[in-house]
């Protein structure tokens, strides 16, 4: 629908995300190293789904279960994946504290082990909303559009727009939950987030339904404020006691 | 409150990776703006060059046909490169450097002339820009002359060094771009393969040009993109460009052949002592690598107007290895060291300095071809070729500070460029496509 439209379906789906971007991230060069190595699993984990999915597709089907079968081994693989990068966070933590001692200076903060997961979490993101979103909007640029018939009413680019956006929010703050939660034990953390991602995906489901993404993107989007505001409570108990921490020791 | 690591880890990584990143995304945009103009065909059929010489690719071949064909193509393109990059090392080893200076300052007026003229031409006719010739041919000549001043002199900011280099980058790849799909992929192989013949095989013309360069400790006539730039001014300074004082050692006094540049494919680290007095400043930088002339070859095509060219020169592009310039530190990784700024008298061992690395034109020039050619397709695969090459430079940047000798920049990221291409193609994207027509996403 034009070039102005294309513009705009990318700002819908990568807008907070470049402004976290530009206001976070690209102050420190080695969390946009994080962000290129978080982004490039997540690709590598969908041409493993996608090869181990692709002599079952076309799927043909008009029922939905064999969708949720995909989805949800999808979304298996994508946990155990995070499961992984957080190891590899680890030992990273581990050298990058070493090489902070060589140069006498002190380690890493709380703050920066935050911006790292979030870093990575916005890789995701990014990922998501580049593979699922972005790639298909070449046509948009053109003099027309595209409906889907589950959702007739609405451009089918912007629908995938703002379930990107709702998607980008959720795997970014996700990933600084879950960190959070591997570094403090905390179970609850630690089952939020593949939680909330089954969930999120199962919701996507609901868009098969003829008429159902009324139903379904509202509800993704709660999804996504519920994951926004766990992580800023979070966040703030984190920084308050370890505030309250160094103000004791110090 | 002391400032953390973070602010200061992986800032020349971050300084090579943007200019590659800006180049490919150019190029990526040229591509699109300029093929949905013209049909497919009228452009392959205009293109007649060195690595056209055997097969024109035609779209009515059988696969097996093409296939040959291709192989053909990359094979002579090969040879010829190779033959090239053994007449730099000839005239090298008989000390014809001015030659070879004057050669590559005109290679790069040629082809910010010509190439960089097509594109602004089917720029113009594109987006129907009223522009008269007359100013178009001034504008032209203007941009060309300041980009051959800029490439090799001195005094010259930069922020316009580094932007045209990364100019003559986007004209080589996109030029190369126009190249017929095979050919293209089977040349990308070839040269990474035998830009790791070149550089690690004993024989190879890049490892010997590299040894001589070292052994006469000068710098070689070369193309290089500095990240970095080098305000030190150096007592008993040649008055060359800062190319030189980067390059050349740290020993001081050192005489240095004047550093004159032709085109290079190359990744350096390099660190320079900010004080060149001979105290105890070479712990840290005991050799000077320099590194292996990146050749420019082009065989001129339809250059304005899609006339068949003729003759002209012939340039080869080649790869050139990374070379690490050996902190004597010890540090492992890739990571930046701490930048002590100071003035020139210190005692003690406290060393100063200041890291930069450098990427050879023929990097870029490559990896742009390669994501121009998967944005003939369709944009998941530029993003998932793109994530492929920076990943490949990537570690290729930690093998260098690992092995600490020539390397060379191209065979890891074309391989895994290449790969993750023919993935994304075959496997991810009916996946992807399905799902998200579907609006069923994770």
């Amino acid at each position: 629908m034009t070039v102005a439209a294309g513009i705009g379906y990318v700002l819908i789906a990568l807008g907070p995300s470049l402004s976290i971007f530009v206001s976070v991230i690209s102050k420190k060069p080695f969390l946009i190293l994080t962000v290129l190595s978080s982004t490039l699993l997540w690709l590598m984990s969908l041409i493993a789904l996608s090869g181990i999915w692709r002599g079952f597709l076309p799927l043909k089907t008009t029922s939905w279960w064999p969708y949720a079968i995909l989805i949800l081994s999808s979304i298996a693989f994508q946990e155990a994946l995070r499961l992984l990068f957080w190891k590899i966070y680890k030992r990273l933590e581990d050298t990058l504290d070493a090489f902070a001692d060589r140069v006498a200076k002190p380690h890493l903060f709380l703050t920066d082990k935050m911006l790292i997961a979030l870093a990575s979490g916005l890789g995701h993101g990014l990922a998501h909303a580049v593979f699922f979103c972005i790639s298909l909007l070449t046509p948009a640029f053109g003099p027309a559009t595209y409906f889907v018939e589950q959702c007739s009413k609405v451009p089918f680019f912007l629908l995938s727009a703002l379930i990107a956006l709702a998607f980008v929010t959720i795997h970014t703050f996700s990933m600084v939950i879950a960190f959070n939660g591997y570094a403090e034990g905390n179970q609850v953390d630690k089952y939020f987030v593949p939680v909330v991602h089954v969930v999120a995906g199962v919701l996507t489901l609901i868009n098969l339904a003829p008429g159902g993404c009324t139903v379904g993107i509202p509800l993704l989007y709660v999804v996504a404020i519920l994951t926004l505001i766990h992580c800023g409570r979070m966040v703030w108990r984190r920084l308050l006691t370890e505030n309250r921490i160094s103000l004791n020791h110090s | 409150m002391e400032s953390s690591i973070l602010e200061s880890i992986g800032v020349e990584i971050i300084g090579v990776m943007s200019p590659v990143s800006i180049c490919m995304f150019l190029v990526v945009l040229l591509v699109y703006s300029l093929s949905s103009s013209s049909s497919p065909s009228s452009a392959v059929s205009d293109i007649r060059t060195a690595a056209n010489l055997v097969y024109a690719e035609n779209p009515s071949d059988t696969a097996a046909q093409k296939l040959e064909g291709a192989l053909l193509n990359a094979l002579v393109f090969v040879i010829l490169i190779a033959i090239v990059t053994f007449l730099l090392l000839l005239l090298y080893y008989y000390n014809c450097t001015s030659f070879l200076k004057h050669y590559t300052r005109f290679s790069a007026f040629f082809v910010l002339g010509s190439m960089g003229g097509s594109i602004f031409l089917s720029l113009i006719q594109r987006f129907s820009i009223p522009v008269d010739s007359v100013t178009c041919f001034i504008l032209l000549f203007n941009f060309t002359v300041v980009g051959v001043l800029s490439v090799f002199g001195s005094g010259i900011p930069i922020l316009v060094r580094q932007s045209y280099m990364v100019c003559l980058g986007i004209s080589v790849a996109a030029w190369l771009t126009k190249l017929p799909e095979w050919t293209t992929w089977v040349l990308l192989v070839a040269l990474a393969v035998y830009d790791l013949v070149a550089v690690l095989a004993p024989g190879g013309p890049l490892k010997l040009l590299v040894e001589l360069a070292s052994s006469r400790n000068e710098e070689l006539p070369a193309l290089i993109y500095e990240a970095r730039p080098t305000t030190v001014p150096r007592a008993g300074s040649r008055g060359g460009t800062s190319l030189g004082l980067l390059v050349t050692g740290v020993t001081a006094g050192e005489p240095s052949a004047a550093p004159s540049s032709s085109s290079s494919s190359a990744i350096e680290l390099q660190a320079v002592s900010r004080d060149n007095k001979d105290r105890n400043v070479n712990d840290n930088l005991n050799e000077n690598r320099d590194y292996g002339g990146n050749e420019y070859s082009v065989v001129p095509m339809g250059g304005f107007g899609g006339e068949r060219g003729q003759g002209g020169r012939d340039d080869a592009e080649e790869r050139s290895p990374l070379v690490r310039n050996s902190h004597g530190d010890g540090e492992s990784g890739i990571v930046d060291e701490e930048r002590h700024e100071g003035n020139g008298n210190r005692g003690g061992d406290e060393e100063i300095a200041e890291r930069g690395i450098k990427l050879g034109l023929g990097d870029f020039v490559f990896y742009s071809v390669l994501v121009g050619r998967a944005a003939m397709y369709d944009l998941m695969t530029v993003y998932a070729c793109y994530l492929a090459i920076i990943s490949g430079l990537g570690c290729t940047l930690i093998l260098l500070s690992v092995c600490r000798r020539a390397l060379p920049a191209l065979p890891i990221s074309i391989t895994l460029g290449v790969v993750f291409y023919f993935l994304t193609r075959l496997l991810m994207e009916p996946f992807i496509v399905g799902t998200a027509t579907n609006l069923m996403m994770f």
